[in-house]
């Protein structure tokens, strides 16, 4: 294991506050959500982290924070050392996030132009960047369709080769499967476990304790904006540690 | 390295727009069916003796040169005041501004770049109507003095911007609800001369008229392709225009910034 963590993260806590006219004129501003709360951990090079967690327990905004779309209250993120609140640019080189949200491309372009695109935000050649990625996930096929033709499945391939297209080593994924029917699914699992093969740090949230299960990984539980990472005893069950993980919410389970 | 960038947004809104050509089409045929409406409307006024006293002050008291300018401006005009939040509002919307924003190019260069296509097609725009005008309704631009008219296009789009840019900033804390577009606008169509000349309203409604860049921007471009009047001439609209650019500008940008930082703590960017 490195000495440099790839992630690491120390006391992040995020809120968010609620403004609205209504609770500007009545004083209410400061009321909010607090998302995260003292949020810790390290991963380091080669490591898979699953985050599990009920709907609205801080998932999204933690990756959200990672991938430096979101500044934290408090606490740091490191990526390699980098401060990612005060060196986004060479942090977001070493990011891919997977939004796994298919309508954040666009659907009139074809796959090739919506990845050229994408390619030169990233400062790279899109003849040189893309055909090496599209064809480790079997897209060549489909580049020269236009995106809104694509299949859930393809689209969501096609999402993790814009993610793939600056070669990071450290890969966010929010809720990858979701929305696949169980072929495609797996398919995207097989992804996954090749990219664990090749040596990639990823969080992965997800709400499919199976992923878990085949891909295998270190498992972090999220309730309420609190993290807490769990470790399966030799012969648990996954599904029994992760609810009573949920119902304990920040408390340690055993 | 940003110069590629902005070519790519530039490439990425063409190939868009490309792929709905019915859509220049439409485009095209609605220029012309509101020329031809002020064609005949232009007919109406040339039999009253007061309009005519109201236009003498643009290439002879023509009322159709003197709307198509209008329509013109305004067109572009409605492109500055709405293209930046529209391209923001559009990202969030669809989760495209996330997938930019974990690219190492920054809001500021994701937001501009977005608007320059636009810009592009609001020229064409105002290309259309002119070259409608003259070969179909007998528009004029013997006249015309180029260099006053680009300048003053110029300098309305600078003047306007910062509108543009305040509102996009509304949008990124409140996500809706804009209100400084459609009090902009409305003012500046129905205060800043489009149909009609601004002598025609009111005294006080002029004096609300004058603090409008449209106001000026439409009186510049007028002077400037109905009665070629060269920069010189137009010294008044240029200060106006160029104070409204200076200062307003700066400000805009800088509300800009302090509305990202804020969109990234409240989490704005990425929710609809």
């Amino acid at each position: 294991m490195g000495s440099t963590p790839a992630v690491a993260i120390s006391r992040l806590s995020k809120y968010f506050p609620l403004i609205t006219l209504r609770r500007l004129l009545t004083g209410k501003w400061r009321q909010g959500v607090w998302a995260l709360r003292e949020v810790n951990f390290e991963l380091y090079p080669g490591e898979v982290l699953f985050i599990l967690g009920p709907n609205g327990s801080g998932k999204t905004t933690l990756i959200k924070l990672i991938a430096t779309l979101l500044a934290p209250t408090s606490g740091r993120i490191l990526v390699h050392g980098l401060d990612a609140a005060r060196s986004p640019l060479p942090v977001k080189q070493r990011l891919g996030y997977i939004t796994c949200n298919e309508a954040s491309f666009y659907g009139r372009l074809s796959g090739w132009q919506n990845l050229a695109f994408f390619a030169r935000l990233h400062n790279l050649d899109p003849e040189t960047a893309i055909p090496p990625v599209v064809e480790s996930l079997r897209l060549t096929e489909y580049l020269d369709r236009r995106f809104f033709t694509y299949s859930t499945g393809i689209k969501r391939r096609m999402d993790i080769a814009r993610g793939l297209l600056h070669q990071p080593d450290i890969l966010l994924l929010d809720e990858p499967t979701t929305n696949l029917d169980p072929l495609s699914a797996a398919e995207v699992r097989q992804l996954l476990a090749q990219m664990q093969t090749q040596g990639k740090t990823m969080i992965i949230v997800t709400h499919r304790l199976e992923e878990v299960q085949k891909l295998g990984g270190r498992l972090g539980v999220m309730k309420e904006g609190v993290f807490r990472e769990i470790h399966p005893k030799p012969g648990e069950s996954l599904e029994d540690l992760y609810h009573r993980a949920v119902r304990a919410g920040g408390h340690a389970v055993s | 390295m940003r110069f590629r960038k902005v070519a790519a947004f530039f490439v990425r809104d063409l190939l868009w727009d490309l792929s709905y050509p019915l859509s220049f089409f439409w485009r095209g045929s609605s220029i012309l069916f509101n020329l031809v409406t002020f064609y005949f409307l232009g007919h109406l006024v040339a039999g009253s003796g007061s309009a005519a006293g109201y236009l003498s002050a643009y290439g002879g008291g023509n009322y159709f040169p003197f709307v198509l300018v209008g329509l013109a401006l305004g067109a572009f005009q409605g492109v500055a005041l709405t293209s930046i939040s529209s391209a923001i509002q559009y990202g969030m919307y669809t989760g495209t501004l996330e997938a930019m924003l974990v690219t190492p190019t920054s809001l500021t260069t994701i937001v501009f770049s977005s608007v320059l296509y636009q810009f592009v097609s609001a020229l064409l725009t105002i290309l259309l109507y002119v070259v409608f005008g003259a070969t179909l309704f007998g528009f004029s631009v013997a006249k015309t003095d180029f260099l006053s008219a680009a300048v003053m296009l110029a300098l309305s789009l600078l003047a306007h911007l910062p509108m543009g840019i305040f509102s996009a900033s509304f949008l990124l804390i409140f996500k809706r609800g804009d209100p400084i577009t459609s009090l902009i606008g409305s003012f500046s169509a129905l205060l800043g001369g489009v149909y009609f000349p601004v002598s025609v309203l009111p005294g006080w409604l002029q004096s609300v008229s004058f603090f409008l860049p449209f106001t000026h921007a439409l009186e510049g471009l007028r002077q400037a392709v109905l009665n070629g009047r060269s920069l010189l001439e137009l010294g008044t609209q240029v200060v106006i225009l160029g104070l409204f650019a200076v200062i307003l500008l700066p400000i805009s940008l800088a509300v800009f910034t302090y509305a990202i930082h804020q969109a990234k703590r409240l989490g704005t960017l990425s929710q609809f």
